[in-house]
């Protein structure tokens, strides 16, 4: 069991870090959501009270890191389905009230803020719900089931001047944030291409309880409900993608099919985009259910070398060894001169290159954390994170957009009536 | 006789459309290995035409016909050493490409203009590694290397000083047709080698001689050996453009070597002189 001592140490740990991967002149343009929050030091005082709803596993994850934070407090917890609140309720203090209806909780008062874990369909009207009673959202990605819904939600978080964050927590990761400073100090060139895949394999299916139904427990998979990997899986990476490219895709393309699992699912188990950025940049993008060699990884390539972000390594574009000087060394080391062939043709093998690269530093430190204090203190000072919205905001749309070039199976342009951020 | 292992630094990366492979013996200042690396790829960002760059907004400007300001000292200094080797290989070095030619540029330095009398544009090409070489090595020895090897590509070599066991550094180079035979070998001491070839790589371009625009189609090889990489890079490509009288002319005096790689039907290849 971690001591209080030895989680003050780890928490000031991973705070250095952030703080270091946000310094320096042009980082902070690029990522001002972490300096931010990294640098608010919660004041003590009273807590940000916030109401969970949603406490399924995600909800549930959400919550441990909550309880960590030095500003925020849960005041209520909101579950429709009985067994996912028992489980919640376990986690916080007996004291903490708890509804079946979030109009309810919502209605009883006590709260600053609502905090939703919910399936992606409901977020919109939650966070309706939320600001208007006055109240601050915080709102698990992807941000809501149609891209008209985004918007609404930043329209209306504006109109009733609360705070909108939603949660994509490589923006506070501090290998990612180490990683964006390295680019931005031009270390792998410019970036022409990201690879990413987020690749599983499992149906992605869980047991239904008796006492549940299909859609309730495994509302990933049907088309009301959810967008399935889109907005599930390839949210998180299109953010990383937009944010390391500075700016939002023009146009996409892309194929899905369910390939795999065909159990009676509505959304596609395989998923295949090509998002092209300005300068005929690009962010390819796969993600399937039956193969898990390739994992969840983003390839950021520049022309002088590769990040992989997930495994948190920098490559530099190292070529190879020139053999014969590789030999005058060896041979210097013994003692023996020879001759150097030099000046003949080249040959390059064209495989993969195996180097090690260089470690990005790992954060063993939950970043969510670090986004609930950020929102504590966006909350208190009625202020949102900087840049943080706009970023949320793009990935969700981009993560739809992905949805129709493929349900069309025609290349679909960023939409021009899109809220501006 | 034993000898103790010797201290090495060694860095490669790649730039200029190249390897590049820095090898010091001996110990130096830990910075100056980087340092060295880092006056390359400056270089690089200088002179190179494959993305924005200071000679790439020249190329632009003179392309145009327009004049331009130029403030980059890289390129001030590259151009300065294009002008000596101009006239030391009788305007068989030339790298201006397009239309135009060196002597169709004009350069007030005071002014920090540029212009051409008709459209041109630069590329340094090998020329530039050679100079990159001579940057790298300046930045060692002033660190107080006294034994080091640059490769640019492995065809323009550098050495500092003696070999790290003493005499000169070794060499052989590969006959381009046949690599299992050496060309000739031999050794460097403080000094930069060049090689071209018409030969030895499919993307080659074909190699132009400035004065008269003619293709050289002949299979050829040329080493040349000089104080400065930019000089060797400079004689090594007149040496295999140039006619029969010009090269003679130049193979008159230094370590220079031109081998006729079509006269097959010959048991070796031909040393025009050297």
């Amino acid at each position: 069991m971690i001591t209080d001592a030895e989680f003050e140490l780890s928490r000031r740990s991973f705070l250095h870090r952030v703080m270091a991967a946000t310094a320096g002149a042009g980082i902070a343009a690029v990522s001002p959501w972490a300096a931010v929050a990294a640098q608010a030091s919660p004041a003590p005082g009273d807590r940000v009270r916030l109401g969970v709803i949603g406490t399924g596993d995600r909800g549930r994850a959400l919550i441990r890191n909550i309880l960590k934070t030095r500003n925020c407090t849960i005041a209520a917890l909101c579950d429709s389905y009985a067994p996912h609140l028992a489980k919640g309720r376990a986690l916080v203090d007996p004291k903490v009230r708890s509804f079946a209806d979030h109009r309810a909780m919502i209605d009883a008062g006590g709260l600053d803020a609502l905090v939703i874990a919910t399936p992606l369909d409901r977020h919109a009207q939650q966070a309706f719900d939320g600001f208007d009673a006055g109240l601050h959202v915080w709102c698990e990605k992807a941000m809501a089931r149609t891209i008209a819904d985004c918007g609404a939600m930043v329209t209306r978080s504006r109109a009733r001047r609360k705070v909108l964050q939603i949660g994509h927590q490589r923006m506070f990761h501090p290998t990612y944030l180490a990683a964006r400073k390295r680019v931005q100090a031009g270390e792998i060139g410019a970036i022409t291409q990201i690879r990413a895949s987020w690749h599983r394999n499992n149906s992605w299916r869980r047991k239904v309880p008796a006492d549940a139904t299909d859609r309730q427990i495994n509302w990933r998979l049907y088309r009301d409900s959810s967008a399935g990997l889109m907005t599930e899986l390839a949210t998180h990476q299109l953010q990383v993608g937009n944010w390391f490219l500075d700016e939002a895709p023009a146009r996409v393309i892309g194929s899905g099919s369910i390939c795999h699992w065909k159990d009676g699912r509505e959304v596609y188990d395989h998923v295949a985009l090509v998002y092209e950025y300005s300068g005929g940049r690009k962010f390819i993008y796969t993600s399937l259910l039956n193969n898990a060699r390739y994992g969840c990884e983003e390839q950021i390539q520049g022309s002088k070398g590769t990040i992989e972000a997930e495994l948190g390594r920098i490559y530099q574009e190292v070529p190879p060894k020139v053999l014969a000087l590789q030999r005058m060394q060896q041979d210097v080391q013994r003692g023996h001169k020879r001759t150097v062939p030099i000046g003949g043709a080249t040959w390059f093998p064209e495989l993969p290159v195996t180097t090690p690269g260089e470690s990005l530093g790992w954060g063993e430190y939950d970043e969510t954390m670090l986004q609930f204090e950020g929102f504590g203190e966006a909350v208190r000072s009625g202020t949102p994170l900087p840049g943080l919205l706009a970023q949320a905001y793009d990935a969700s749309v981009a993560s739809l957009l992905g949805e129709q070039a493929m349900d069309r199976g025609e290349a679909v342009t960023w939409p021009t009536n899109l809220v501006a951020v | 006789m034993n000898h103790p292992p010797a201290e090495t630094m060694i860095e490669r990366f790649a730039a200029m459309g190249t390897r590049f492979e820095i090898h010091v013996f001996g110990g130096c200042d830990a910075d100056a290995v980087p340092a060295a690396r880092r006056a390359i790829e400056a270089l690089d960002d200088a002179l190179t035409t494959h993305r924005p760059s200071a000679t790439a907004d020249l190329n632009e400007r003179l392309l145009a016909g327009r004049p331009a300001l130029v403030r980059n000292a890289l390129l001030w200094e590259a151009l300065d050493a294009v002008d000596a080797a101009y006239v030391a290989t009788g305007g068989l070095f030339d790298p201006a490409v397009e239309h135009g030619s060196w002597s169709c540029i004009r350069r007030d330095r005071a002014a920090s203009r540029i212009e051409a009398t008709q459209p041109a544009a630069l590329d340094f090409g090998a020329f530039g590694k050679g100079f990159a070489l001579d940057h790298a090595a300046a930045i060692l020895k002033q660190a107080g290397v006294r034994s080091a090897l640059l490769s640019a590509g492995e065809s323009s070599i550098t050495v500092l000083g003696e070999h790290p066991l003493g005499g000169g550094w070794p060499f052989a180079v590969p006959h381009p047709l046949d690599p299992g035979r050496s060309l000739i070998d031999l050794e460097l001491t403080d000094e930069a080698m060049s090689i071209s070839s018409t030969v030895g790589s499919p993307e080659r371009a074909a190699m132009i001689r400035p004065q008269d625009g003619a293709r050289i189609g002949e299979r050829r090889t040329t080493i040349v050996i000089e104080p400065s990489g930019a000089e060797a890079e400079a004689m090594s490509t007149a040496l295999l453009v140039a006619g029969p009288d010009s090269a003679a002319a130049l193979l008159g005096s230094g370590r220079r070597y031109r081998f006729d790689l079509d006269r097959a039907a010959a048991p070796e290849p031909v040393e025009v002189a050297a």
